[in-house]
């Protein structure tokens, strides 16, 4: 669905900095590897997403000792998160009342 | 803010090592594990573009798109992409270099203060029907003295001509420098104050007053090392010693650009006595022009005149203003000439339009099939537009680009040509205002010729243009109508063009094939100043031309040596005389020299009658004149000129002989000379060594004497005239040394610029209105290949259908020479003040322009129509 890559990256930085292949396995590890992330396709994501200013980025090192990227929310981002949580539980909560009706 | 895209790129390959190195951890082989990876990851190349493309604007990447597509379809069709760009190349340089000229000398504002309050005071000749026919800015003593002390509105000084050389000692060398004469206040009413000391003072510029100079900039930078201590320096100038009183700032332009100015000393008297002043004035404050016209209006009394002479019947003088850029333009000969060249440019310009446009929609009508495709794939109307404007856009770009450099080269040899005409054209450049013209012009030329045939193209209906594949319509000939119009209209300009460049062409020749009176080959000339402290004795100066031609007599290879006054060719002064055995002789105005006794000998112009001058004709024995053969047609045609008295220079003297005629500049009219700018006019001549101090002294504040040689060879002839003024006088610096041809091609160049100027004009609309007609005919050939098959398989002959399509470029061409021809009528108008030797609907004119248009049509429409017979038509029809 559209927009909702976006959706969990943010809520995974709500945890705190992590760099592409950690949001990619975290969403992966979340969700019990029911949502199979293309890697690749985070860094649209996360582009798109650093260009609205809802996270940043700075380099740093891994703790493997690696070179990386690291994102972290920015209270613009947080804000943000916080509606599309609130416009999520509603719809999920719609969908949940079409589909089953008959337990009311 | 996002990365740029090596640090994305980087932070992706991190992400692929990361995982590797995780994977080989988790016990893969790193093999399997980089396989893996890249599973998991898909492309990154493809993540990449996905991501530079998220930062592009979507019409900027669409235009990138347009404009590489647009270049490739321009270089697939190097004919028609060279002709349009060429075609509006040779438009917009031809436009950007006459518009330079124009825009400096009639449009921009004159470099001072209130330029718009500027004017000079001018003698207007107003004919019966109250219209000016002749505005004079030349303006006596008398003239001078009224504007300056009746007209309250306005501020006067006063100046003389264009300024003139004067010796000058600098250091132990002499040299010639430009001097102009302007009286006090002349700086004050242009508004430019001396950047050190002062101007001249009204005390000071009066006759006999003190020697003092001004100074240009670049002089006292180039002679005295701008030295701040400069006022009261003496420059020496004629031999007198001058007081320097001030400097003007850098960069102060005004007449003649001149070294320095000295004081004009007006007076009604002398030089004042004659029309050899021009007057500028500024408005004073809170004066409207009006006004002041009127003031200078009422002082239009008969005496204000005087010396002028009696106007022609019915026609009136009357004193009034002109605003000074207006009145320069006209009085230098300026505004007839540009208005006439920027027309011709202008129908240049229109010309390559209509060229332009022609291509345009041929292109757009071979396009049909092309676009059609686009559109029926889906690219969108507006799309199809827009690519067919880039298009326009890309050639638009590219013309005015080469149109720039051609208007930079164009207007550096425009001045070349036209600078011993126009000394003002040297400063002209290429401006800003220019530039940005040429540009919008470039730009509107695109916009309009891109988007008529774009517009036409797009409304294409795509199945119709598919199925029929247009170019296999028989029928489909009916679109060449708006171009056949086209070709018919430039054709039309291009014999205006071509008719007024053909009479400016005669008028030339005319001048050129003038008998000159005298042997022209092998003369050699040089001049020097005689304003000078130690020739203002007509015995100094006699001993000065004795001294020299002995010289030069006795040097190898010189056959003849001659001084005079001036040159045949020359524009001679203007001498009034009285015979004084004909008290009621009215018109008396003759050209008038003085003469060394070997000038006709030099020259060798023919003695008719009597006798030349001789070295017995001295200061101490009877004074004698010769005449020549039109003096005596006009003033003496009854009784014999010779053994007649004639009070003219200072004397009375005897008529002793009558000389052949010589082409002179015209310098006067009389109702017994056909006008011209080169004709033979009354010629008086007088010894040399018989002028008094006075007439030599007053000669020589406007002519130098000429020294001039015979002799087989040039260098000979320069080497001795150097030789023999220098060991005569070391301090007497001479002008360039000139051969008589380069003497009478400078009384033609002006007719010669013009008409240089008209004939590349009218090559110009030649040569586009041929690639016109040649454009059409290819195009038709092109289109009507299967038609043209079908006929020659049904047994036309090749030579005959050739006939047929060629024919109908000529025909074209006939009706748009006629068309052009009758436009001409009207339009010779603008060039009929130049003409001479010739009417403004001389037949042989129209006649051979008709032809020579003609036989380029028929060249132009040939040419394309040879294809017909290299077609097969086997190969043709199963096309």
């Amino acid at each position: 669905m559209a927009g909702t890559l976006d959706m969990l990256i943010l809520r995974i930085l709500r945890v705190g900095p992590a760099h592409g292949l950690f949001i990619a396995q975290a969403i992966e590890r979340r969700s019990e590897d029911v949502l199979l992330v293309e890697q690749g396709s985070l860094y649209p994501a996360l582009h798109r997403l650093e260009d609205r200013g809802w996270i940043a980025a700075d380099w740093g090192v891994s703790d493997s000792g690696r070179r990386a990227r690291f994102y972290r929310l920015t209270p613009k981002g947080r804000r943000q998160l916080e509606a599309e949580t609130a416009r999520w539980e509603t719809l999920v909560d719609a969908i949940g009342r079409v589909m089953r009706p008959e337990t009311e | 803010m996002a990365p740029a895209p090596h640090e994305r790129e980087e932070e992706i390959r991190a992400h692929l090592e990361l995982y590797v190195e995780q994977l080989v951890a988790e016990g893969r082989t790193p093999e399997e594990a980089r396989r893996e990876a890249r599973l998991r990851f898909g492309n990154p190349r493809a993540k990449l573009e996905e991501i530079s493309d998220m930062s592009r604007l979507p019409i900027v990447d669409a235009l990138w798109r347009d404009l590489k597509y647009g270049v490739r379809v321009l270089r697939r069709s190097p004919a028609f992409t060279v002709t349009a760009v060429l075609t509006l190349a040779l438009a917009i340089g031809a436009n950007a270099a006459v518009f330079s000229l124009a825009h400096s000398l009639l449009l921009a504002p004159l470099p001072y203060p209130e330029p718009d309050r500027l004017a000079m005071v001018v003698t207007h000749y107003i004919g019966a029907d109250g219209a000016v026919i002749d505005t004079d800015i030349s303006q006596d003593g008398r003239q001078w003295e009224a504007a300056r002390d009746r007209v309250p509105s306005i501020d006067a000084a006063v100046l003389s001509g264009g300024g003139s050389g004067v010796n000058m000692i600098l250091g132990e060398t002499a040299v010639i420098a430009r001097q102009q004469r302007v009286s006090a206040g002349y700086f004050r009413v242009l508004g430019v104050a001396p950047l050190v000391g002062r101007e001249f003072q009204r005390e000071e510029d009066v006759p006999n007053g003190p020697a003092v100079t001004i100074l240009s900039y670049r002089l006292w930078q180039r002679a005295y090392g701008g030295k701040p201590d400069i006022l009261g320096q003496t420059v020496f100038l004629r031999g007198e010693p001058y007081a320097v009183i001030g400097v003007m700032p850098e960069g102060f332009e005004s007449w003649a650009d001149p070294d320095l100015w000295t004081p004009l000393r007006p007076s009604t008297r002398g030089e004042g006595g004659g029309t050899n002043y021009e007057v500028i004035a500024r408005l004073r404050p809170g004066v409207t022009w009006a006004q002041a016209a009127g003031e200078l209006a009422s002082l239009s009394t008969p005496d204000l005149f005087e010396s002028r002479g009696r106007p022609r019947e019915g026609v009136m003088m009357v004193e009034g203003l002109e605003p000074m850029q207006q009145a320069m333009a006209t009085s230098y000969g300026l505004s007839q000439p540009i208005v006439m060249l920027a027309v011709s440019v202008g129908i240049v310009l229109l010309v390559a339009c209509v060229n332009l446009a022609a291509l345009l929609l041929a292109r757009g009508a071979g396009r049909v099939k092309e676009i059609a495709t686009r559109m029926a794939l889906g690219s969108g109307r507006r799309a199809v537009v827009r690519q067919l404007m880039v298009e326009a856009a890309i050639i638009a770009v590219l013309g005015g680009a080469i149109g720039l450099g051609v208007g930079y080269v164009g207007l550096e040899w425009l001045k070349d040509l036209g600078s011993d005409v126009f000394g003002e054209w040297d400063a002209v450049s290429l401006d800003g205002t220019v530039v940005a013209v040429t540009l919008l012009a470039s730009l509107v030329t695109s916009v309009l010729f891109g988007l008529v045939p774009a517009l036409q193209a797009s409304r294409i209906r795509v199945q119709a243009a598919m199925t029929d594949g247009g170019s296999r319509s028989i029928a489909g000939s009916a679109r060449h109508w708006p171009r056949r119009l086209l070709v018919v209209a430039e054709v039309a300009l291009g014999v205006v063009l071509l008719v007024s460049a053909g009479l400016l062409i005669r008028t030339f020749v005319q001048l050129r094939g003038l008998d000159p009176g005298f042997d022209p080959d092998g003369l050699v000339t040089t001049t020097a100043s005689m304003q000078d402290k130690r020739y203002e004795s007509a015995e100094r100066v006699n001993r000065l031309f004795d001294d020299t031609l002995r010289r030069l007599e006795a040097t190898p290879g010189i056959e003849a040596a001659s001084v005079s006054l001036e040159l045949p060719y020359a524009r001679l002064l203007n001498l009034g005389f009285a015979m004084p055995d004909d008290p009621d002789l009215t018109r008396t105005i003759t050209n008038a020299m003085y003469v060394t006794p070997g000038f006709l000998d030099t020259f060798r112009i023919p003695l008719r009658d009597g006798r030349a001058f001789t070295d017995r004709d001295r200061i101490d024995t009877p004074p004698v004149a010769v005449v020549n053969q039109t003096w005596v047609r006009i003033y003496s045609p009854q009784r014999p000129a010779i053994g007649r008295r004639i009070a003219i220079m200072g004397e009375e003297r005897e008529i002793v002989g009558v000389m052949g005629d010589v082409q002179q500049t015209q310098s006067f009219r009389l109702d017994e000379i056909t006008p011209g700018p080169i004709v033979s006019l009354p010629l008086v001549l007088v010894p040399a060594s018989q002028t008094t101090d006075a007439a030599l002294r007053t000669l020589h504040t406007w002519f130098w004497p000429v020294w001039t040689v015979r002799a087989r060879s040039a260098s000979v002839a320069a080497e001795a005239l150097r030789t023999a003024i220098r060991e005569s006088d070391p301090m007497l610096p001479i002008d360039d040394i000139t051969t008589m041809d380069q003497v009478m091609a400078r009384a033609t160049s002006r007719q010669r610029l013009l008409m240089t100027l008209a004939a590349l004009l009218a090559g110009a609309a030649l040569l586009l209105s041929a690639i016109g007609i040649h454009g059409l005919i290819a195009h038709a050939v092109q289109e009507r290949r299967r038609e043209f098959g079908i006929r020659l398989a049904l047994g036309a002959t090749p030579a005959g259908t050739m006939r047929a399509v060629a024919g109908g470029g000529i025909l074209l061409a006939a009706i748009g020479a006629m068309l052009g021809g009758l436009l001409s009528i009207p339009a010779t108008r603008l060039v009929e003040a130049f003409l001479w030797g010739v009417t403004e609907r001389d037949p042989a004119t129209y006649a051979a322009v008709a032809g020579f248009m003609l036989l380029v049509a028929g060249v132009a429409s040939v040419v394309p129509s040879l294809r017909i017979l290299r077609l097969d038509p086997a190969e043709t029809l199963r096309e």
